[in-house]
């Protein structure tokens, strides 16, 4: 069924590049076979495939710079808080009750309309073994899902894009932002990225020059890489081997030139593919003016353009609250539960809400004990989001104890490893199997 | 069973012969110079191709004979007073004081390390010993070290200087220097391991990535290791490694089977005499100059050699650079160009200025190679991973800009992401600058400029050493028959077409 979804469009571009002319005389018999069996299937199956309506989508959120849990969901009528907290201490007052001891920041407004109408859940006490205070480390361990004494080359969705989709195009994964995050990191990359999506292109300064740079880079199937005897032979025949060579997959023993050339086909299509439908889909909801919004606007965009992207990721900045946290604070939850709010609405209009989960997560959570800066250190576990329409709504877990004796170091312990929630999401969401891509059997947790 | 092992032992006997001189030609001798170091113009080529292959491989690796008069940062060097007054303010200072001068110093450190990495991009585009460069790069990747923990510009250059200073040495001998330098005491948190509480991180590493390889050690060996490594400790106001006996713990070990009251000096020396050592280093050095492991056995005879040699480097090299395996098809052109290698190597082939370091340093950032600060220990992967359609269509979209001088769209986040606040700054100084850019006239000679097919005939030389595809060749022929008069900017423009190839890529 993946393969039906991510095919489409490579299947078409084969169809004008390799099928249109050069096939007959340079491509050996048994592969024009099976390329015009693909051919069959994609006309077969083309309008399914080219919106990919039944795929599910997750959209990963990075709070980045270690979010406060303790004051985005707030435990207000504990009495340890307001000790650890004389001057950071969120009252009654301050807060959206959603239980009796549990509040959210009275910011994420957003968050509390998703929350009552049963599309938000919260996981409380997030976190692992051994949890590192470096927003480095912690951030790297949170990406590549590893113990915290191991380093992983490798990031989490990244090994799911090996391990699950193979034969996918490049935009099976799309970062908005001008860095991959380690999350994507894989043994065959896979995944594009860009801030805008009219810097994703190859720019031109004339016509001439645009031409030349296309037939440049035209794909000369008669190439080494094509050749069943040499070093990708072997994977021709083997099963999917098309869809893999097609997917611009390096091939051991093969030339790493033929691998540049199918990324730089790959490249102009999906640079095409995204600037039209950016420019061609529109908003259909008000968004905040964030960067966060922006880069949720253009999610969106590219959800309703029919993209066969399975998750996106984006971030948001700022939450390293070492001084004079509540402004700040204030400011970045409000623009989180803003900006999200808006995209479920954009969705819902959409009607493409039940295909899309949004996960939050941040590196660390902050020190339970205020500082003396009127901010918050360093800390450990803390809540994380879930939102879809889906979901399995309401306070998940419990939350963690506040009591001296039950902290560690002065930060909560963790009641649920973070890859736990991971394993939920892979198996539950993007209906695959966790352990090869995390590497250990961790419970899946229940998060739709 | 004999027969095999005969067989193999003979296979690796043949291993590593020297290429026949009638193979020396200019395109052999740019091979060496594009891998050996980061590639030159034609007139480089030439004279390193006169130079026969054993003196070309000479005049490469013996570079000390080369003077290289690069100064250092003025700032490399210990500054005890300037800790003394940190540790004063963190233990009496007012909260306020003490978070003005932690922006101060991380201000401080973010100006050394860019300059940092502009001093060493520069070396690697100018100086006279690519070779050392090269290596000193490789021993980056290697021990890859991070300024996003180490947060200590002079610890940095400090390790930048053993990875040059030993670059091409003893393997026991650089590994105990970089072990016991500050930037891997704190990177690896070797720095807090205590007898009470031996930190493994430094011990575990060290044989996973360093020396061994999975597989080669048990987790026993770790914590038997991390042991031995008590002691190797940091002095925070000189700046400098220190030996703390009262830290070590000096009871019995048993490390790889051994048993003695080893220490890390002593643990150094064991893991260099296991086996697994020579094989697992000469393929990485291997892999990196080179590309794929042709054989089991040029593996078995890379070892030997550098086993025969003493775990010397420079020898190993001379061989490696003069091996027929090194010019084999399979190895030629074969390789995708680091970040690093890509920009350098084009303003060596060009013969243009790098621009300056904070463009050149958006760059390299944003093609996935930010120096000094590698992804995680395991350093850059390379290969084929350098290259997504982003990071393609960013290396063509900046070869635009390296060719005509111009600034590349750069944005905030490639200016180190979490002070978006100093990225804004960093652009709008930008945009105020031109860059370098190619100077049409230094490589085209008037002649040339008369005929189009001279013109890609020198270009294709230049940039690739070896010809185009033939439907290549004809696409650039048909874009500058159709210029009625060829500027120069038409020129750089061909010159950017052509690096806009998956050829370019690759060398």
């Amino acid at each position: 069924m993946k393969n039906e979804i991510t095919l489409q469009t490579r299947r078409e571009f084969l169809r004008r590049t390799v099928l249109g002319s050069a096939l007959t005389w340079t491509v050996p018999a048994f592969l024009a076979d099976t390329f015009s069996a693909l051919q069959a299937q994609a006309a077969a199956s083309a309008t399914q495939t080219v919106t990919g309506k039944d795929a599910t989508i997750l959209v990963v959120l990075q709070m980045a710079g270690g979010n406060d849990g303790l004051n985005t969901v707030v435990p207000y009528a504990n009495d340890f808080y307001h000790r650890a907290r004389p001057k950071l201490g969120l009252k009654a007052g301050d807060i959206l009750k959603v239980s009796d001891d549990v509040g959210l920041h009275g910011a994420l407004k957003g968050f509390k309309e998703l929350y009552d109408n049963g599309q938000l859940s919260v996981i409380q006490g997030v976190g692992y073994p051994n949890p590192n205070r470096s927003h480095f480390r912690s951030t790297e361990i949170w990406q590549t899902a590893s113990d915290s004494e191991r380093i992983e080359k490798y990031g989490w969705l990244g090994r799911y894009f090996d391990n699950a989709c193979a034969g996918a195009e490049p935009t099976v994964g799309v970062t908005i932002g001008s860095q991959l995050p380690e999350a994507f990191f894989a043994a065959k990359p896979r995944g594009i990225c860009f801030n805008n999506p009219q810097n994703y292109r190859f720019m031109a300064n004339g016509s001439a020059t645009e031409e030349s740079y296309k037939k440049l880079n035209e794909l000369e199937m008669s190439g080494p890489g094509l050749t069943p005897d040499d070093g990708s032979g072997g994977m021709l025949n083997s099963g999917g081997s098309i869809a893999q060579l097609l997917a611009g997959m390096p091939m051991t023993g093969g030339r790493a030139i033929d691998f540049i050339a199918r990324t730089a086909l790959d490249a102009q299509h999906s640079s095409e593919e995204i600037r039209g439908v950016a420019a061609r889909v529109q908003n259909q909801a008000e968004y905040p003016a964030s960067p966060l919004a922006g880069s949720l606007k253009l999610v969106a965009k590219l959800i309703g353009g029919g993209l066969p992207t399975r998750v996106y990721y984006i971030s948001q900045g700022g939450y390293d609250t070492h001084t004079n946290q509540i402004p700040t604070q204030q400011r970045l939850l409000q623009d989180l539960g803003d900006s999200v709010k808006a995209f479920v609405t954009d969705l819902t209009a959409q009607g493409n809400l039940s295909r899309v989960l949004v996960m939050t997560f941040s590196e660390f959570g902050r020190r339970v004990a205020e500082n003396a800066n009127g901010g918050t250190d360093h800390g450990a576990a803390a809540p994380m989001f879930m939102i879809s329409q889906r979901v399995n709504a309401g306070l998940l877990g419990h939350y963690p104890s506040l009591a001296p004796q039950d902290l560690f170091q002065g930060d909560v312990k963790y009641n649920v490893d973070f890859r736990s929630v991971y394993a939920g999401v892979l198996e539950n969401w993007l209906k695959t199997k966790s352990l090869p891509i995390l590497g250990q059997q961790f419970p899946p947790l229940a998060v739709v | 069973m004999i027969e095999t092992l005969r067989a193999s032992r003979r296979l690796v006997n043949s291993m590593l012969q020297e290429l026949s001189s009638d193979r020396w030609n200019q395109a052999t001798a740019a091979h060496l110079l594009n891998r050996a170091g980061f590639g030159g113009p034609p007139a480089a080529v030439k004279q390193l191709a006169g130079l026969g292959l054993a003196g070309a491989v000479d005049f490469l690796v013996d570079y000390e004979k080369i003077p290289d008069p690069t100064p250092n940062p003025d700032w490399a060097k210990p500054e005890p007073e300037r800790m003394l007054h940190l540790q004063a303010v963190n233990r009496t200072g007012t909260p306020e004081e003490k978070r003005k001068l932690q922006q101060e110093t991380q201000q401080l450190q973010r100006q050394r390390i860019l300059e940092l990495r502009g001093w060493w991009l520069a070396r690697m585009a100018r100086g006279p010993r690519p070779l050392q460069e090269k290596m000193a790069l490789f021993w980056h990747g290697h021990f890859a070290t991070s300024f996003e923990k180490v947060r200590d510009a002079y610890f940095m250059w400090r390790q930048n200087d053993i990875f040059r200073r030993l670059a091409t040495g003893n393997w026991p001998l650089l590994l105990l220097e970089v072990g016991k330098d500050p930037a891997m005491l704190v990177w690896l948190d070797q720095a807090q391991s205590r007898r009470e509480h031996p930190n493994e991180n430094f011990a575990r590493e060290v044989m996973e990535l360093f020396t061994l390889g999975e597989g080669h050690y048990t987790e026993h060996d770790i914590t038997e290791a991390a042991r031995a490594l008590t002691g190797w400790s940091l002095e925070r106001q000189q700046q400098r490694y220190v030996y703390r006996p009262l830290l070590h713990d000096g009871g019995e070990k048993t490390i790889f089977g051994h048993s003695g009251h080893f220490d890390g000096d002593a643990f150094i020396e064991l893991i260099v005499a296991q086996p697994p050592a020579a094989k697992f280093i000469t393929a990485k050095i291997w892999n990196y100059f080179a590309g794929d492991m042709l054989a089991p056995e040029l593996n078995e005879a890379l070892a030997a050699h550098f086993r025969t040699n003493g775990n010397h480097f420079k020898p190993f090299l001379r061989a490696l650079f003069r091996s027929e395996e090194f010019y084999s098809p399979e190895i030629v052109r074969n390789q995708v160009k680091s970040p690093v290698q890509w920009l350098v190597g084009t303003a060596r082939m060009l013969e243009c200025d790098l621009p300056p370091t904070l463009v050149s340093w958006g760059l390299t950032r944003q093609l996935g190679q930010d120096l000094f600060a590698p992804p995680n220990v395991k350093g850059w992967d390379g290969g084929v991973t350098w290259i997504t359609t982003n990071t393609l269509l960013t290396r063509y979209n900046d070869a635009q800009s390296l060719v005509d001088g111009t600034v590349p769209p750069l944005t905030a986040n490639d200016f180190g992401g979490k002070g978006a606040g100093n990225g804004q700054k960093a652009m709008k100084a930008l945009q105020r600058l031109r860059i370098g850019g190619v100077s049409v006239e230094k490589i085209l000679t008037p002649e040339e400029r008369e005929h189009n097919p001279a013109i890609l005939a020198s270009l294709q030389n230049r940039l690739f050493q070896t010809d185009l595809k033939k439907n290549q060749q004809e696409t650039m022929q048909a874009f500058l028959d159709a210029k009625t008069k060829m500027s120069d900017a038409d020129i750089r423009t061909a010159i950017r077409l052509m690096m806009s190839t998956p050829e370019y890529q690759v060398t």
